[in-house]
């Protein structure tokens, strides 16, 4: 299996070349175009797997019900996958790692990934910003999307990163839900309100914009529905 | 201090390294990550009215935060605007420098960002009753939805209204129907901004009203 990204970091699309035989599994409604002999199956869980359980759990996390998987059947084939929102793409490898990816980042991966709901889930959802965490445990490719450009972070100490801004970090990294500098107060009127501080060594992916600040920006021209 | 302007024109961002002592102000809730040891110190834009009048009729924030690195090793943080789009850095040598509501991002602690009235005209043509001048100097950082045309006048000029990010304190504002009544009205061209003077202007791509009327009728 190849994984191409294509046309980064402003409009960017991931094509996935498939053996035959090879699946790819992504989030519902991200494919793009496809050839001809792909076998698409919609399960509420990753392939010989999981069950309806998880899949509700997906859901409390924002993401669909459903996933798709794609099979080449016969031959090799290709799908290419985008996003609703312009931005950049990454993949990443995992060799029986996990990564904890933020819900509205997660793209594709590959089969022998497993898709969970983060152990994390249930310290956010006091942020009051409605972060939500997939765990990606396993071995393979990982396809990730983001509002804007993707950067990452080496953390060896503490690193202070705004809720809306973070895509993946790894799991050798702690977590807590605080205030960016020494006082909440601050914190709060300088407009950053809760931000997560990461602790330990490790990397964290940011992306550069925060659609949830995009939409407040924009949401005073729409009208009322 | 060592600044870069990064993530291509579709999404501009801001790397800072802070040394020890530096401080860096930016508009509030534009930081997307820092070093958990910089201190944030966030303060009113301006004295309590002008804050108000910048907050409510010149598109900025309320308040502004500092951050200012207090250990003495280099610190990091990343700032950003809401909007996709380019940003630009401009270093100031007391010339002065206008915005349009909603473009300023950043500044070195010696930039001082001051309130002026723009004028009615500038209102009506969406563009907002005050400007935001910056003087003295230091480096300013300003942004735009969608990337910026720079284009430099000696006479008149016009551009759509909205689009206006930022203009030399040589240049004026006026504001006027696009062409005859019907082109106007029915053009899509509406009022414009006509713009006066000698000196450089920048324009932005898009904006956020052309892309409301385009998701508007969709809902």
């Amino acid at each position: 299996m190849q994984i191409e990204l294509l046309h980064q970091p402003g409009n960017t699309a991931a094509r996935v070349t498939l053996a035959p035989g090879e699946t790819i599994t992504s989030e519902s409604g991200a494919m793009i175009a496809m050839s001809g002999n792909m076998d698409i199956t919609t399960s509420t869980h990753k392939k010989k797997s999981g069950g309806l359980l998880k899949a509700a759990k997906r859901m409390l996390a924002g993401e669909s019900f459903f996933l798709n998987h794609f099979e080449s059947s016969g031959q090799a084939g290709e799908v290419i996958f985008g996003t609703g929102l312009a931005g950049d793409m990454m993949v990443r490898e995992l060799e029986q790692e996990s990564l904890i990816v933020q819900s509205r980042s997660f793209l594709a991966a590959t089969d022998d990934i497993d898709i969970g709901f983060g152990w994390q889930g249930f310290a956010s959802i006091f942020s009051g910003e409605s972060v939500f965490w997939l765990n990606l445990k396993g071995s393979g490719s990982v396809v990730l999307t983001s509002f804007g450009a993707i950067y990452p972070v080496v953390v060896d100490g503490d690193y202070i990163v705004d809720t809306g801004h973070i895509v993946a970090f790894e799991e050798t990294l702690d977590f807590t839900i605080t205030k960016a500098g020494k006082s909440w107060l601050h914190s709060y009127l300088g407009g950053e309100g809760l931000v997560c501080k990461f602790s330990g060594t490790g990397t964290v992916w940011c992306q550069s914009h925060s659609s949830a600040d995009f939409g407040q920006r924009l949401a005073p021209s729409l009208k009322n529905r | 201090m060592q600044t870069a302007i990064k993530g291509s024109k579709a999404f501009s961002y801001i790397e800072v390294s802070l040394e020890q002592g530096e401080s860096i102000v930016c508009e509030a809730g534009g930081m997307s990550s820092m070093d958990a040891a910089i201190d944030l110190t966030a303060r009113l834009n301006g004295g309590f009215l002008r804050a108000l009048i910048k907050r409510y009729l010149g598109g900025e924030t309320l308040f502004v935060s500092n951050f200012t690195n207090n250990t003495s090793q280099p610190r990091t943080l990343t700032l950003v605007q809401s909007v996709p789009g380019e940003i630009r850095c401009q270093k100031m040598q007391g010339e002065g420098f206008n915005l349009q509501p909603g473009a300023f991002i950043a500044c070195t602690a010696g930039v001082k960002l001051g309130l002026r009235w723009a004028g009615l005209v500038s209102f009506i043509a969406r563009e907002g009753l005050f400007k935001l001048v910056a003087s003295g100097d230091g480096n300013l950082w300003y942004g735009a939805y969608g990337a910026m045309i720079e284009k430099e006048i000696d006479g008149e000029y016009i551009v759509d209204t909205a689009h206006l990010v930022a203009f030399e304190p040589g240049v004026k504002l006026k504001l006027q129907l696009a062409g005859g009544l019907f082109s106007s009205l029915f053009g899509g061209e509406g009022l414009v901004t006509r713009v006066e003077g000698k000196g450089k202007i920048i324009v932005q791509s898009r904006s956020l009203a052309g892309l409301a009327g385009w998701l508007n009728p969709k809902f």
